[in-house]
């Protein structure tokens, strides 16, 4: 527990309140949540539709529909970057509601989250088919996605391989298996191939394959160089020719082309039989969890720090969302992203979380410990929701009585009041606040909050 | 979601209007084609309110039969012989779209039972009359509606008919691939398992279905119709000299249209107009029955 | 109560290269449910759960095969021993009695009274333009089984008994929450008082709170009628709150089938194994196993040869139905990766007819490989011998049947013989 305090936050989430402007009303999606991501960790966002746990997903990546009103809260990255100013400061103001104004801002907003998305941010969607595009092969759907966030990156991948010698990588290639991966990034940096190095290592880091064929592939590097027309492109893109008509297109295709090689090495470290072969298909020629494992892809080829899933696996069947998973776990270990993982099936979060956030009615309920969470959990709702879901060994489910509250009219005090058994007269009145009941550990309840 | 229960019983039907109130040009659209339907009722039940003493004729002047301009007297000028605009195009208004809502209407009420019965049976029905349609559809349809009128005679009724003829296979279609989708829907199969007979499901289940859309589609075609009907009195198919309809009136000033212009564009701004009002009305509609606009 | 014996469906596809292709959404199943029973029928999309559960209350025909509806139990037996022993006039003698597939017209219709069916999505399955009155009393009046003023009491009656209020009985189902939906559903479904319902996924649209209040609604009928009941699902733990037998299926075929405290405790088809394996359950860091099967179910339109299975099976062993390109596939992934160093770069792996040809490469190195990689990949199980010019030899392989475990369990796999 004592980790969780010292790891950083990534993402702090402060009062955030939005609402939906529509025709049937206005609907209070998020009534002030608090949240906060550390370093590293998968936090498991839980909740039944209607508890706003999407909404929240889609207000950290400021992608919100035009109709959505940002009344109040931030949402830091890093401790500084807020994310969602702009619309804050149209939605807090009291005014009419203008969703056409909004939507001004939210393009203006798109603009600028651009260059956040992708590097800080990325977002992986419940439905694989809806976040591809059919008719572009799924690598050029990967490269399209650093090609837009990361061009020289691209540029650099091509350039370094292009001019590195049989030497140069025979060097590499010793440093790296006497001195490892840090005296093999520095001794790129030395000899001016910066590029170069997440190839080898893309190289390197595979378990599949024996060492000597890792060597032979590592040293094969120099072979793949790049033709006239290529190297026509890139030359293109550097003069920053990019947007002239007929050049801009050659350098582009240079630079997807590049992308195709990084796209076999993510999906390679996907674990995908026969990447190359994959990344000429289309999304429709791959089953569905396969998609899902393209669409992650896209989702950390540019590295994001902050990696939400939306349901990602809930789509999927049972033996395939177990493959799923284990892809978030590796990942997990394997880098230090931090992810948000959103769905209403509170088994799947047990296998995958270090957190868990239980959403009810626009608003957090309770947040712990994933361990703490399940084993001794605070509040009503969170019990309650434990003993409804059917699992192997349960011979009798407990229905949560009643059903969710009308999202347009909030019941004063706490919107579990109306199926809680344990209701009090001043749960009627006002909303209980957030209380931690043990290191990390808060419940918004006042029945723990008595105890206390 | 366990909510959206204490909603009205009408809320259906106050959030169609408000879907389709949102949309100005909609409503834009509705009220010319209200304004129309008055005038058409009007003439058809009293003509005096609005000066006109026989809708069934124009009122010829011979006295002056040469076109005037638009002046204080004649708001819209005249045509040869001496026909006051204004008053012969509110006349030929109720004509125009009378003929051209029994058209619209009668086509899709036969290619809604074509569609739905090609798309319900399947097989070699739906085969036969969809290759049947395709007939209809490898002839100009002003080609086709010519020659059935003239077959038929020159009449209002054959005029109707070669419309008709003309219009329905469009609707066949249409019904077809409409009910083809609500066919393969859940509550379909449901009524299935429930016993219900080939008739109860077509008539009771995808029938209902199929109309909301059938109705946006007319009000969209009503325009192309009075525009194809006024084009076949305009090159002769009228039965009777006098009949006030609006592309026979065009046709009285088409000798003058160098030098009164107004005797042609009038009455064709009239049907203009019309088809303009009817499709902006008809998006809107298009709107109330979509889902996504719903939300 | 039902049975279906050697039931198959299959869809033809069109077009393409090679014509009219069969797609085989249920192959060859046989399925018997007894008065008052509730069995489960799992497997994941695409393995002909829903279909199967379609052809039984006869929304779709089947391809082949037959079904007994309300025949007594020994007569089903009678049934499935003379088709076992090619009798077929003893066979013929009880489906003329039983056949559901024979009852026409006005005789099905009533047989509509007797079964019904609860629908995955309750989004859908109600018309729109229906009043929730409406729906309820469909099934009775399109069966004739009430009618007028007695079908409208009974319509409301069930409103109140699936928990709704009666003033419900004039909206329209869009005024309505899932939930309550599929209350309705399961009102209409209940409606002529049917002795078989069959309920296809009826909780996986719904939320978890909503889901229990379902499931405990259909438990409480089931307990209070007696109603037999064929529940369709991708879970697991519903067919486990629900189900007195499951029955496990997996690409059209039947996998597994038994009661279900055996089958979900001592799973014995390995896709079983894998299946309840994979079921994530709510209890954070519990050390467990877990099978991970590689890829993907099969294309139905080409399903592999042997037991449909066996690519993915981690207990897959020779006879199981290998075919020379699914070994050359694997060898020349072991050659070409981890095996690097011993094979070098020349070496190449032909699949053959039932062989496979290893090109210059040393066979007593591959039959090395072959010894130490037998346990993780599978295929190389096939391998009967490998011939001094480097030949791989494929065992003969082996159609698996539903084999008898016990008296009430029966497993489709060749280790179960």
């Amino acid at each position: 527990m004592e980790r969780v305090k010292e790891r950083a936050k990534v993402l702090e989430i402060k009062d955030l309140r939005v609402s939906f402007h529509t025709r049937r009303g206005v609907f209070k999606a998020l009534r002030g949540v608090d949240l906060e991501l550390y370093k590293g960790e998968v936090l498991g966002l839980a909740g039944e539709s209607g508890s706003g746990k999407s909404t929240l997903g889609l207000a950290i990546m400021g992608l919100l529909p035009r109709n959505a009103r940002v009344e109040s809260g931030e949402v830091l990255l890093d401790g500084s970057k807020d994310v969602l100013k702009r619309l804050r400061d149209y939605g807090s103001r009291d005014v009419k509601f203008d969703p056409r104004k909004n939507e001004k801002l939210i393009k203006r907003l798109n603009k600028e989250l651009r260059e956040v998305r992708g590097r800080a941010l990325a977002m992986v969607f419940q439905e694989p088919l809806t976040s591809l595009n059919p008719v572009l092969q799924v690598g050029y759907q990967i490269a399209e996605a650093v090609y837009y966030h990361d061009p020289m990156r691209l540029v650099r991948r091509a350039i370094s391989r292009n001019r590195c010698t049989q030497a140069d990588l025979r060097d590499l290639m010793t440093t790296l298996k006497t001195k490892g991966e840090e005296a093999l990034i520095e001794e790129v940096e030395k000899r001016n191939l910066r590029g170069l190095e997440e190839q080898i290592l893309s190289i390197w880091r595979r378990q599949d394959i024996h060492e000597a064929k890792k060597e032979k592939l590592i040293l094969s590097l120099d072979k793949h160089k790049l033709d006239s027309k290529d190297r026509l492109g890139i030359s293109i893109y550097l003069r920053g020719l990019q947007r002239v008509p007929v050049l801009g297109r050659l350098a582009k295709d240079a630079l997807i082309k590049e992308g195709y090689r990084l796209a076999v090495e993510i999906l390679t470290y996907l674990g995908i039989p026969h990447p190359e072969k994959v990344v000429r298909m289309y999304p429709h020629e791959l089953s569905g969890g396969m998609r899902q494992r393209v669409v992650i892809g896209i989702a950390i080829v540019n590295n994001p720090e902050i990696v939400i899933m939306d349901e990602p696996t809930s789509a999927l069947d049972v033996t395939i969302q177990a493959q799923i998973l284990e892809l978030v776990s590796s990942l997990k270990a394997s880098s230090n992203r931090s992810f948000i993982f959103i769905s209403h099936d509170l088994s799947v979060l047990a296998e995958v979380s270090d957190r868990i956030a239980i959403m009810y009615a626009g608003k957090i309920a309770e947040v712990g410990p994933v361990k703490v969470i399940f084993e001794e959990p605070q509040h009503p709702y969170t019990k309650m929701l434990m003993d409804a879901i059917p699992t192997m060994d349960k011979t009798e489910l407990k229905a949560i009585p009643g059903s969710v509250p009308d999202m347009r009219s909030p019941p004063k005090g706490c919107s579990f009041s109306n199926r809680c058994p344990f209701v009090m007269p001043k749960c009627k009145e006002m909303e209980p606040p957030m209380v931690e009941v043990s290191e990390g550990h808060k419940v918004a309840c006042f029945l723990v909050g008595e105890r206390k | 979601m366990e909510e959206r229960t204490e909603e009205g019983k009408y809320s259906n039907l106050i959030l169609s209007l408000k879907v389709f109130f949102s949309n100005r040009t909609a409503v834009a659209g509705m009220v010319i084609f209200l304004a129309y339907v008055v005038d058409a009722f009007i003439m058809q039940f009293d003509p005096r309110l609005l000066g006109v003493t026989n809708p069934n004729q124009f009122t010829y002047n011979f006295v002056n039969p040469v076109p005037q301009p638009p002046s204080s007297q004649y708001p819209l000028g005249t045509t040869y012989p001496g026909i006051n605009l204004l008053q012969a195009i509110l006349e030929a208004i109720r004509v125009d779209l009378g003929y051209s809502m029994l058209i619209v209407v009668g086509g899709a009420v036969i290619g809604a039972v074509v569609g739905i019965l090609a798309a319900y049976v399947g097989g070699y029905l739906d085969e036969l009359l969809m290759r049947f349609t395709d007939i209809f559809f490898s002839i100009p349809y002003l080609v086709l509606a010519i020659a059935v009128g003239f077959a038929l005679g020159r009449s209002f009724t054959s005029m109707v008919i070669a419309l008709i003829i003309v219009w329905w296979p469009i609707y066949a279609r249409y019904t077809r691939s409409l009910t083809l989708s609500i066919k393969e829907s859940v509550f379909v199969e449901a009524a299935k398992a429930a016993g219900a007979s080939m008739v109860r499901i077509m008539f009771k289940h995808i029938l209902p279905n199929t109309l909301p859309p059938v109705v946006v589609q007319i009000s969209l075609d009503l325009g192309s119709v009075v525009g194809v009907f006024a084009t076949l009195a305009f090159i002769g198919f009228i039965p009777n000299a006098n009949t006030p309809e609006l592309g026979y009136l065009a046709s009285l000033g088409l000798n003058y249209v160098q030098s009164a212009p107004w005797t042609v564009i009038f009455p064709g701004l009239a049907i203009t107009l019309f088809a303009l009002s009817v499709n902006l009305m008809g998006d809107g509609l298009r709107d109330v029955i979509d889902p996504r606009r719903r939300s | 109560m039902i049975g279906a014996f050697n039931l198959k469906k299959y869809f033809p596809v069109r077009g393409g290269v090679v014509g009219t292709q069969y797609l085989k959404a249920v192959d060859n199943v046989t399925l018997t449910v007894r008065r008052g029973e509730v069995v489960g029928v799992v497997g994941e999309s695409g393995s002909g759960k829903s279909t199967l559960g379609r052809m039984l209350i006869r929304l779709l025909e089947p391809t082949g095969g037959e079904i007994l509806f309300d025949a007594p139990e020994e007569e089903m037996v009678k049934y499935r021993e003379a088709l076992e022993s090619g009798d077929k006039e003893s066979a013929e003698m009880i489906s003329r009695k039983y056949s559901l597939l024979r009852k026409k017209g006005s005789e099905l219709r009533k047989l509509r009274t007797r079964m019904s069916m609860v629908f995955q999505d309750p989004y859908s399955s109600l018309d729109p333009r229906f009043r929730i009155l409406d729906v309820i009393m469909e099934p009775m009046i399109s069966t004739g089984y009430l009618r007028g003023e007695e079908a409208r009491k009974k319509a409301l009656d069930l409103l109140e008994e699936v928990g709704l209020p009666r003033a419900f009985g004039n909206r329209y189902p869009h005024e309505l929450s899932g939930g309550q939906r599929q209350r309705v559903a399961i009102a209409r479904a209940l409606s002529t008082d049917p002795e078989l319902v069959i309920l296809d996924e009826p909780t996986s649209a719904l939320d978890v709170s909503v889901q229990a209040q379902i499931l405990n609604l259909l438990k409480e009928f089931r307990r209070r009628k007696n109603i037999t009941m064929v529940l369709i699902t991708h879970n697991i733990a519903v067919v486990s709150y629900m189900a007195d037998r499951v029955a496990v299926m997996y690409s059209g075929r039947l996998m597994e089938i038994g009661d279900k405290d055996d089958v979900l405790t001592r799973p014995k088809h390995p896709y079983t194994m894998a299946l309840i394996s994979s079921v994530p359950r709510p209890r954070p860091g519990e050390a467990r196993k877990r099978i991970v099967l590689k890829g993907d179910p099969p294309n139905l339109l080409s399903p592999p040869r042997g037991c449909v299975f066996h690519p993915r099976c981690p207990m897959a062993f020779h006879e199981c139905g290998w075919t020379a390109e699914e070994v050359a596939e694997d060898i020349n992934y072991l050659v070409q990766g981890k095996y690097y160093n011993v094979f070098g770069d020349n070496v190449k792996v032909i699949p053959l007819q039932d062989k496979v040809k290893v090109e210059g490469a040393n066979p007593e190195s591959i039959k090395k490989v072959l010894e130490v990689e037998r346990e993780n990949i599978r295929s190389l199980t096939a391998v009967k011998e490998v011939t001094e010019d480097s030949l791989l030899i494929i065992h003969a392989f082996q159609e698996p049947k539903l084999y008898k475990e016990s008296e009430r369990r029966s497993v489709s796999c060749l280790l179960y013989r």
